[in-house]
């Protein structure tokens, strides 16, 4: 899929360690090393007491559907082959949230309370995507 | 923000209250536009506002703008605008927070007005969004974007909004429906509107999915169009062309926040926003006659009735059915079709259709003996709320 037009993060210092874990399949986050929070969107900073010093640490990649949609409507050209396709709003285990696709069932089928974990979906030879599919399908 | 430190900084803002007025509106033609630009457009506004104030432009010391999607300039318009309109303000700026920019500008007017730093101050607004390329398809997210996982454009930020809602309370799309049945409704009595022709909740639930569980029917519009509102002091006002509408109740709060708060999707601060506004004005929800309720989406509208206390939470589904928000109904909601259905304005016409309300020029839609308004708006990511209470001049409190 080298010839994928999707947005695809840019990669820098400050978000390399997490996608550099998801082409190991690991889901890695950001836990900060003076109050312990753990947090999501990545930041330099931890939202909650400002420290700049963290160590990224596995989650168990396992949560719930939080809130689910699906888009019917095709925002960016890129996407017109997956309409339609779910996003979920999925609330890990360890706390912090996250948006991905919910993967492997109809995209209307994915409710709010399912139990999901993460899969991992290599879609360039860089980048490999994290997204969620039902614990028990 | 507890009761207690609410009270102490109502009390702060409780001298705000009925110092300044709205004492002009000015609407451009809504919709689709072709040659129009945001700044033709901004100016327009500001003309029409200017006549209906009865005021000359010389009046006007303050410039305050909302630079829409489509001003090339972006945060420097309050310099194109000011320019074109041959001013040179005490004080001006431009701010973007979307559907948050009129209510916030409306606001930061005010209190310029009440602390002296300018006597009239023209809040002005300008989109060529339909026919000049807006940018409301973007996704969300600093940093990685959430375009990554497709989630993008403006609809899914509610879609998640009602979903979530859906699931903790039961809510159904056909309550989602009443509201936008409800706009349309009013827009049919609006020779302004956009959208006139009368829907039902059948047409509602057959038009086609955008972002689910929110159909069409439950979006605004994309228009080009262009508002302006004009604040000056109650007591200038009364000398002003038309009857003084004043700003008795003023309230914001935002939540820069998305993921990292659990409760980002039912906008919370959009009650802190509320709470503040009734605080200055000294009054609650019993005490509104109308409301204006910002409405990017018909969900928007069922948060907004839960945290302004017009429901308890997760009671607005159950609430809005049965006509209870159209004219003739209990609170008569968006009376001039609103975002859904007037035109998309991003929340300027809201404070309009208030003030239109207050002075009676409602025409057929007029809801009888209106004396206070609640005017709603919110913008971006969820992010900026706020809230304000309007009311008819000359009417003891």
């Amino acid at each position: 899929m080298s010839d994928h037009s999707k947005p695809l993060p840019e990669i820098s210092d400050e978000n390399r360690p997490f996608w550099e874990g998801t082409r190991r399949e690991q889901l890695l986050l950001q836990r900060c090393a003076r109050c312990g929070h753990l947090r999501y969107p990545i930041s330099h900073v931890c939202p909650e007491c400002l420290e700049a010093g963290h160590e990224w640490v596995p989650v168990s990649g396992r949560g719930e559907v939080y809130s689910s949609i699906v888009f019917h409507q095709v925002y960016h050209p890129a996407f017109a082959d997956d309409v339609p396709y779910n996003v979920s709003l999925v609330q890990l285990d360890e706390g912090p949230r996250m948006f991905s696709n919910v993967v492997g069932v109809p995209p209307g089928q994915v409710k709010v309370g399912d139990r999901v974990r993460v899969v991992f979906d290599p879609v360039n030879e860089e980048v490999t995507v994290p997204r969620f599919t039902p614990e028990h399908p | 923000m507890t009761t207690d430190m609410l009270r102490k900084e109502a009390a702060r803002m409780r001298s705000l209250k009925d110092r300044t007025a709205i004492v002009g509106v000015g609407a451009t033609p809504q919709g689709r536009l072709p040659g129009s630009t945001q700044l033709s457009l901004a100016v327009d506004a500001f003309k029409a506002a200017l006549d209906d104030a009865g005021l000359d432009k010389r009046d006007v010391d303050g410039l305050l703008t909302f630079p829409g999607t489509t001003a090339p300039e972006g945060p420097l318009n309050y310099l194109r605008v000011g320019e074109a309109l041959g001013i040179d303000p005490a004080f001006t700026g431009s701010m973007s927070m979307g559907g948050g920019t009129a209510g916030a500008l409306v606001q930061m007017a005010a209190t310029a007005v009440a602390s002296g730093q300018a006597s009239t101050v023209a809040c002005v607004f300008g989109d060529a969004a339909k026919t000049g390329g807006s940018r409301f398809s973007r996704a969300s997210g600093w940093g990685d974007s959430w375009g990554i996982w497709g989630m993008m454009g403006a609809a899914a930020n509610s879609a998640v909004a009602a979903s979530r809602h859906m699931a903790l309370y039961g809510t159904t799309s056909a309550q989602l429906a009443e509201v936008a049945v409800a706009c349309r409704r009013h827009a049919s009595m609006n020779p302004n509107a956009v959208m006139r022709e009368p829907i039902t909740v059948a047409d509602h639930q057959a038009s086609r999915f955008i972002v689910e569980p929110l159909h069409l029917l439950d979006c605004c519009l994309i228009s080009d169009g262009g508002v302006c509102v004009i604040v000056t002091s109650a007591e200038r006002a009364q000398d002003a062309a038309q009857p003084p509408v004043l700003i008795s109740g003023m309230g914001q709060a935002y939540t820069t926040r998305t993921l990292e708060r659990e409760d980002w999707w039912y906008v919370p601060h959009q009650k802190q926003a509320l709470d503040r506004a009734y605080a200055m004005a000294g009054m609650g929800p019993q005490d509104i006659d109308v409301a204006q309720l910002y409405d990017n989406f018909t969900i928007s509208v069922l948060l907004w009735l839960e945290h302004a206390g017009f429901c308890a939470p997760g009671e607005s589904g159950p609430f809005v059915e049965g006509g209870r928000i159209q004219l003739g109904g209990e609170l008569p909601v968006n009376t001039a079709g609103g975002n859904l259905s007037e035109s998309y304005m991003e929340g300027w016409l809201h404070i309009v259709e208030g003030v239109r309300q207050l002075r009676g020029q409602g025409g057929e839609r007029q809801v009888q003996g209106a004396e206070t308004c609640l005017v709603t708006g919110r913008g971006m990511t969820l992010n900026c709320s706020n809230a304000m209470v309007l009311t008819k001049g000359g009417v003891s409190a």
